[in-house]
């Protein structure tokens, strides 16, 4: 997963997916491990996007409180 | 000619004024340079300006008694929602007055606050209307509002407590979301409001693909003038503006043409704050949501497949039982069939070689009878041409030298012949 691109409207949408297809019965008992990891990594990394603060950001947010101050 | 003074001049004005213009009137103007000082006298100027060209055709000085103006200030601020200042346009009604010392002057009275109301609204429908016709009136609500507004782009005052409400009920969220707010200062009341917050719309343009929503705030509380953000330019700015414009300027009563634009309006900075916490909840009760699909629909997965191995192991025996029954009679219906079609070919066979056998004696007997007849034929063809036959009839038969003669040039005088006759030979010498 490339969790460097990955913004959370696509994780959230891939995931979405994933839960169709497992509610539709689309995937089989191998199909189903592979596409369980793959979810429970989505909501991990959503999960990180709401309750987790982004180190990167914080030091964006401090170069534009300094211009603006 | 006998000269006055001026003071007699002005007093001669005023007295002919005051005689003439008794009465109240009810005028309609724009409020110019509005100061109050310490004795609570309200001192302005009445201006009208041309509609077309916007250039000065009136002017009046005026004032309004401490006395009037402690009631009428509050009473129109309570019904317009909007401060006495500056730039509105009244319907105030005024005594006219002249002072020998300070000339013209217009005293108001009363002041009639729907107009003012009315004046604003007009106002702002132009302003909306113009954004409709250039198309860009909603382009801002057409934008998507992001899944997690976090990076916050805030447009208000430093100073003002708005700011601080709205970051303080972001920071004390319930469930504990992370926002990241940055304050991008502007003016938010007088006349640089138009000026301030697009310079902040323009910083934060800069690095719009980094944030992720605009708010603009501004605390509520007493009423102030708001009439700045009934700018058409500022509106205009925020309509085509990349990211969405949440606005929460305190305003009660009406929407500014600022709140008509924005993607979504709320009343106060607090509203603002509590409208992305919201927000930032939807997002999370639908991961919840899809986080519990999840686990309902594997485990309802995992009890369906166990299900199915349950039925197809308890279904297999009979399965097999019922596929042996029907191989069976499969192989007997094979066995009877080859039976029955081993005793039809056999039936078949023998009744053809019977039928031979007793054709046999027949053929037999009639070839018998053909060649029999044919021996007959050929015996009496031979019997018909043989020479005794012909002899016997008198016939003869010259040989010369053994050999049947059948031309008389085959021989010449001197020659011994045999005439052979039915019963013996004569023989002769040719002449």
């Amino acid at each position: 997963m490339a969790t460097k691109s990955l913004t959370y409207e696509n994780a959230m949408k891939r995931l979405e997916q994933i839960v169709s297809q497992i509610e539709n019965n689309e995937l089989n008992i191998d199909q189903l491990s592979t596409s369980l990891k793959e979810a429970q990594e989505l909501i991990t990394f959503c999960k990180g996007k709401l309750y987790e603060t982004d180190t990167e950001i914080k030091k964006m947010l401090e170069s534009f409180q300094e211009k603006e101050n | 000619m006998e000269a006055l003074s001026l003071y007699e001049l002005n007093n001669l004005v005023r007295c002919r004024l005051e005689d003439t213009f008794v009465d109240e009137y009810w005028v309609q103007a724009e409020l110019s340079d509005v100061r109050s000082n310490a004795t609570g006298h309200c001192y302005l100027e009445l201006i009208e300006k041309d509609e077309r060209s916007n250039s000065l055709i009136a002017r009046a000085r005026a004032m309004i008694w401490n006395s009037t103006y402690r009631l009428l200030r509050p009473y129109f601020e309570q019904e317009t929602g909007q401060a006495f200042v500056s730039g509105l346009k009244v319907l105030v009604r005024v005594t006219v007055t002249f002072h020998e010392l300070y000339g013209y002057s217009l005293t108001i009275v009363d002041i009639d606050p729907s107009y003012t109301l009315g004046d604003m609204a007009r106002r702002r429908r132009e302003i909306l209307r113009q954004l409709e016709e250039e198309g860009v009136l909603t382009l801002n609500k057409e934008l998507d509002m992001p899944l997690l507004p976090r990076k916050i782009a805030v447009i208000s005052s430093a100073t003002a407590a708005g700011y601080g409400d709205f970051c303080n009920q972001l920071a004390g969220n319930p469930y504990g979301y992370v926002f990241y707010p940055v304050l991008f200062p502007a003016m938010m009341q007088g006349d640089r409001i138009e000026e301030t917050i697009i310079s902040a719309l323009n910083r934060i343009y800069e690095h719009q693909d980094f944030w992720d929503v605009v708010v603009i705030i501004r605390g509520g509380g007493a009423t102030s003038d708001l009439s700045g953000f009934d700018s058409y330019l500022l509106a205009a700015n925020c309509a085509q503006f990349p990211l969405p414009v949440i606005t929460g300027i305190g305003h009660e009563r009406d929407d500014t043409v600022i709140d008509a634009v924005a993607h979504t309006r709320v009343k106060t900075p607090t509203a603002a704050a509590e409208y992305l916490i919201a927000r930032m909840h939807d997002a999370d009760l639908a991961l919840c949501e899809q986080n519990d699909r999840l686990l309902q629909g594997v485990s309802l997965k995992l009890e369906r497949e166990k299900q199915r191995l349950e039925r197809n192991s308890s279904r297999l025996p009979l399965l097999f039982s019922g596929y042996r029954i029907r191989e069976e009679k499969k192989l007997s219906g094979f066995e009877h069939r080859m039976q029955t079609a081993l005793h039809a070919r056999i039936m078949e066979r023998r009744y053809k070689m019977e039928q031979l056998l007793q054709r046999i004696p027949f053929l037999l007997s009639s070839r018998i009878e053909k060649e029999k007849h044919h021996l007959q034929l050929l015996e009496q063809q031979i019997q018909a041409s043989s020479p005794e036959k012909l002899l016997k009839r008198g016939y003869s038969i010259t040989l010369k030298d053994g050999k049947a003669l059948t031309d008389a040039s085959q021989v010449k005088p001197g020659d011994h012949i045999v005439t052979r006759v039915l019963h013996g030979e004569i023989k002769s010498i040719v002449e």
